[in-house]
């Protein structure tokens, strides 16, 4: 059998070969499953995920009355699985459909839908329309791998108000600028997800990982604004801007001085940031923490406050002003031609005079080397003032150790010295506040997604400046600016105001520039307990005048005068009676509407309160001031006589203002047409004139008039 | 010269068994979910495939008690038979998915690529178990072989078929080595083998699509290399234990062909490292009880089929396994007595009955 064992020799050759086979099949096998195993398993695992993003709601932004500032509202995004689609071989069809009702072009939705990914965003933020025509498509299973999902979507309700406080949030809800930005932790949240666990064919797999992993909602805030206030700081700059003045920028911050908080911060040319990306975006930012500017004037508080607490300088003190001053070789010139002579530190004050501030600035100086600076620096100045925003500028301090004598004496009248409005206000509110240099913050309150405060902001005291004593002692100076020197047109009937006017040429390059100006005004109401600190700056206006006293304070005057109303601060003196008189005493006005004539009179008199009478015969059917308000002892309260109701006389309305106005009228039947701002002159028809019930009253409303000062 | 049979090969015959057991479950496991989306019956496959095993076990008992020596006259014919109907489905075959590959009508169709793959090792063991000694002429005694091997080849090409073509080709060349054809031949003959499939493999473009993916599958992860990234993923999902039975999650039409071609892997993912080594030991049991079967044959012929059937099986199980785990380029080929399919199981069933039967015989 030579043959078989010929077979046999070839048969344990075949064997060998054949089992070899599958001894290398099973070395492969173990290398796949164990040395690759979690690398194949992973990758396997992903290629079967699908994740479908759930955003969280984006927190409230709310004024500090919870007024909405910003809000979330629902809106879809449609979502593509590209594997499904491919595998439902619908894909220019779904494309084409998408494509007409969202109105993309159809080419483009083809790409997205049919990427080599898991998941697809076809459009964000659809309209609710055109999401319920797709969803009702989906619904109708003609839509195969195409999901509506719900997001959200940020709106401003108020438009531009407050816009660069802030801010606005990019397509996925992050905030990119102010507030939002700032607070963008807070407000996000934490997005959800559904992860998904898909066959090949883009069915679900029954009982497969499938997890809902929900968002937690984002935290609301409180802010510090008051949106009433903001409202009325811009409705002044828009009036500036629409001026023949027409500056480049108007910029107005307001403070509550003992808490830091801000209770307005408006800046114009502003922007919608429901539509922000229509608006350079130069305008996105906040120039009023970013952007440092000359304070000029405005800055020669910060002077006398350093000066009188180190006490080189008391309010009695004579100066001459001929004009100029000498420092070194250089001259400094007064801004009043010919100078204001001979005066005291408090008439300096007054006068906003530039020799008096370059003496006081050089006596610091004299004293100790470095004193003014250390004021200016413990004042807060060159450092950013921690504000709760991104994108703080620090201002610009000629580095001390180039300092010359004659920049101390030019940074004691505000140039040669950078400052942003911020920090500006941050240190006259120490002014204000006896002494200390706060914190500025713009959130109050953090509250989470039920309304529960979770962190509440209490005011930081960063260091006391000068002692409160000083502090009083320079208000009552910066009353007299108001009450009879540059700033006179600051001046708010029953309140006493204090402030500082600023007119600053603009540095640019080379020196400074021919007619470019930032005029600005800074002051406190009531000086005696200061509830706010504002600071208006006008930049580059053009024309005359540019001076802060004639452009800025009547601003300031209008701005701070609605926002003490409307904070319901009391008057403290008449507004006929001067400065100098103590204030009568506050009195609260009686309801004496639906009285007669006699027994309301006699109430009023009971109250300390004298009458006015409009009209002559029947009950008293309105009353100015309204009952509960809080007026000095002898104000003048007008009656208004109900006569005969089918045949109404148009009332006088003169010096009332627009919300008292309509009041009166209405009591009458009557209805106001409005036109302008401030208080009633003429009226149309005039008053005494019968008409008949529900007609029209034109009546034009004016701000008070003011003298035209300097600086 | 009467013989006398004794019992057949009882560790072959479990081997077997565990094999088909393991098939039937996994058959059910790899396709309940796609075959309840498909067909709307979890158990569609799985009362088909134990119904072909019925069947298969019922043919394997009778071949077992049938005399292997008496297939030596039957060779010829059954040959005829099987080249006549590989005719036949090239003209009125069912062409499904670009191939014709079945003859019958519905589930009573079946692949005459099986019958010709038992016809042709049973007609090469009765052949060379006469001719052997002539298989040193290339003209008088190798020739011809090879003559029928291309015609039989060509004809399951134009199904086209390569998986199958490969493994009959591949069979017949070990059988001819083991019958003792010439070794420079043999040579010879492998390198010609390779070449036609390079050739088969340049000159349709899916194979060569299919092949460049074998290279690089991750190049084409969606198209090309899809079914071999996906088997990999399968596989190297199991580990050592597997995500347990029915707990798959790749057979869910990520897979291809998950009952069939690469039930393999949705085993290795389902079994592990474990599960799949099982089967790999079972094939290499199969293998040794087979190759001693042929060892300890009475006869040439008996050695011959022997070792024949059991290449067959073992071709197309290495095969199949070395494209599940990346080793090979996908072809279309079954995992025998694992995967679904009727005529296969059925055609593999009778196979092994003659292996048993062959045993019966072994040392007398």
């Amino acid at each position: 059998m030579q043959g078989n064992i010929n077979v046999h020799k070839r048969l344990v050759l075949v064997f060998l070969v054949l089992t070899s086979c599958l001894a290398i099949i099973l070395l492969r096998l173990a290398w796949l499953q164990f040395v690759r195993g979690g690398e194949l398993q992973q990758k396997a695992l992903s290629n079967r995920l699908n994740v479908m993003p759930v955003a969280a709601q984006r927190g409230v932004i709310y004024d500090r009355n919870r007024h909405e500032l910003a809000v979330s509202i629902e809106s879809d995004y449609i979502g593509a699985f590209p594997p499904e689609i491919k595998d439902s071989g619908k894909a220019q069809e779904i494309a084409n459909t998408l494509g007409s009702i969202l109105g993309l072009p159809a080419q483009k939705i083809l790409e997205k839908i049919t990427s080599n990914t898991g998941f697809e965003f076809v459009e964000r933020q659809v309209d609710y329309a055109k999401a319920q025509q797709i969803k009702n498509l989906v619904k109708e299973k003609k839509l195969p791998g195409i999901e509506v999902v719900p997001e959200s979507r940020r709106y401003y309700p108020n438009g531009p108000l407050a816009a660069q406080v802030l801010g606005f949030c990019g397509i996925d809800n992050q905030g990119l600028e102010g507030i939002e930005a700032m607070y963008d932790k807070e407000l996000a949240g934490e997005p959800g997800k559904i992860v998904m666990e898909f066959d090949a064919l883009g069915h679900e797999i029954p009982r497969a990982t499938h997890r809902y992993i929900p968002p937690q909602n984002g935290h609301s805030l409180v802010l510090t604004i008051d949106q009433t206030i903001q409202y009325i700081a811009e409705r002044e700059l828009d009036k500036i801007m629409a001026s023949p003045t027409n500056p480049k920028k108007a910029n107005i911050i307001i403070m509550d001085p003992k808490t830091g908080e801000i209770l307005a911060m408006a800046s114009r040319p502003a922007f919608d940031p429901n539509n922000f990306n229509k608006y350079p975006n130069s305008v996105w930012g906040n120039p009023l923490v970013r952007d440092a500017y000359e304070p000029g004037s405005a800055f020669k508080i910060i002077t006398a406050a350093a000066a009188l607490e180190e006490g080189v300088v008391k309010p009695g003190d004579r100066f001459y002003d001929p004009g100029y001053i000498k420092v070194g070789p250089d001259t400094i010139n007064c801004w009043l031609p010919g100078g204001h002579g001979s005066e005291t530190f408090v008439e300096g004050v007054k006068n906003s005079c530039n020799p008096v501030f370059v003496q006081t600035a050089l006596r610091l100086e004299e004293k100790k080397t470095g004193l003014f600076y250390n004021y200016i620096r413990a004042f807060g100045f060159g450092q950013p003032t921690g504000i709760d925003l991104t994108g703080e500028g620090t201002g610009l301090l000629i580095p001390q150790q180039e300092l010359k004598p004659i920049n101390i004496a030019t940074i004691g009248i505000g140039q040669g010295i950078a400052v942003t409005p911020l920090q500006l206000v941050t240190a006259v509110s120490a002014v204000a506040n006896g002494g200390q240099l706060v914190r500025p913050h713009l959130v109050k309150e953090i509250l989470d997604d039920k309304g529960n405060v979770l962190k509440r902001f209490e005011p930081e005291v960063e260091r006391q400046v000068i002692s409160p004593e000083t502090a009083r002692q320079l208000r009552d100076m910066l009353e007299t600016v108001v009450s009879e020197g540059t700033g006179r047109n600051a001046y708010i009937p029953g309140y006493r105001v204090g402030g500082k006017t600023g007119t600053a040429q603009k540095a640019g390059p080379g020196g400074y520039m021919e007619g470019k100006y930032v005029a600005s005004f800074v002051g406190m109401a009531p000086v005696n307990d200061p509830r706010l600190v504002a600071l208006v700056t006008i930049d580059e206006p053009k024309g005359y005048p540019y001076y802060g006293g004639t452009l800025a304070a009547p601003i300031f005057q209008r701005v701070v005068a609605d926002a003490l109303h409307y904070l319901k601060v009391p008057p403290q003196y008449d507004s006929k009676q001067g400065s100098e008189e103590k204030p009568a005493a506050p009195v609260t006005v009686p309801n004496v509407t639906g009285k007669d004539l006699a027994a309301a009179r006699a109430e009023l008199e009971k109250a300390g309160l004298a009458a006015r009478v409009e009209g002559d015969s029947g009950k008293v059917i309105a009353q100015v001031p309204k009952a509960g308000a809080v007026v000095p002892a002898g104000t003048k309260v007008i009656l208004y006589l109900q006569g005969d109701p089918n045949r109404p006389r148009v009332p006088d309305v003169n010096s009332l203002r627009v919300t008292e106005a309509a009041e009166v009228l209405a009591a009458y039947g009557l209805q106001l047409v409005p036109e302008g701002t401030g208080q009633a002159g003429e009226q149309n028809p005039i008053p005494g004139t019968i008409v008949t019930p529900g007609s029209s009253v034109r009546v034009k409303f004016h701000e008070p008039a003011q003298e035209v000062l300097g600086p | 010269m009467r013989r006398r049979a004794g019992p057949f090969d009882f560790v072959l015959f479990l081997a077997v068994m565990l094999l088909l057991g393991m098939g039937v479950i996994m058959v059910f496991s790899a396709s309940a979910l796609t075959s309840s989306y498909n067909y709307g019956d979890a158990l569609y496959f799985l009362k088909r495939q134990l119904l072909w095993a019925l069947l298969g076990l019922m043919g394997l008992f009778l071949v077992v008690q049938f005399d292997y020596s008496r297939l030596k006259k039957l060779a010829a014919p059954f040959l005829v038979l099987a080249i006549l109907l590989l005719i036949l489905v090239l003209v009125i075959g069912i062409t499904t998915r670009g191939s014709s590959r079945w003859l019958g009508i519905g589930s009573l169709a079946f692949q005459p690529s099986e019958t010709i793959k038992l016809a042709m090792v049973i007609f090469l063991a009765a052949s060379l178990a006469d001719n052997r000694q002539r298989l040193g002429d290339l003209a008088q005694g190798l020739g011809p072989y090879l003559a029928l091997l291309a015609v039989v080849c060509l004809l399951i090409l134009a199904q086209p078929d390569l998986g199958t073509a490969v493994a009959v080709a591949g069979t017949t060349f070990l059988m001819l080595a083991i019958a003792g054809a010439d070794k420079r031949h043999l040579a010879f003959l492998a390198a010609l083998g390779l070449g036609a499939v390079a050739l088969a493999i340049i000159i349709a473009p899916y194979r060569m699509a299919r092949f460049t993916a074998f290279i690089d599958p991750w190049a084409d992860p969606r198209g090309n290399g899809y079914q071999t990234i996906q088997s990999l993923l399968a596989v190297g999902s199991g580990g050592l234990f597997g995500t347990g039975l029915g707990q798959g999650r790749q057979k869910l039409y990520y897979v291809p062909e998950n009952h069939t071609d690469f039930i393999f892997a949705i085993l290795s993912e389902e079994l592990g490292f474990i599960g799949a080594a099982l089967v790999i030991i079972l094939f290499l049991i199969l293998v040794w009880r087979g190759f001693q079967t042929a060892f300890k044959a009475p006869d040439t012929f008996g050695t011959l089929l022997a070792a024949g059937l059991t290449s067959m099986l073992a071709l197309q199980a290495i095969i199949n396994m070395g494209v599940v785990t990346g080793l090979l380029p996908v072809t279309g080929i079954t995992l025998p007595l694992v995967s679904y399919g009727g005529s296969s199981l059925i055609f593999s069933l009778l196979g092994i009955g003659i292996l048993l039967n062959i045993s019966r015989y072994a040392g007398s």
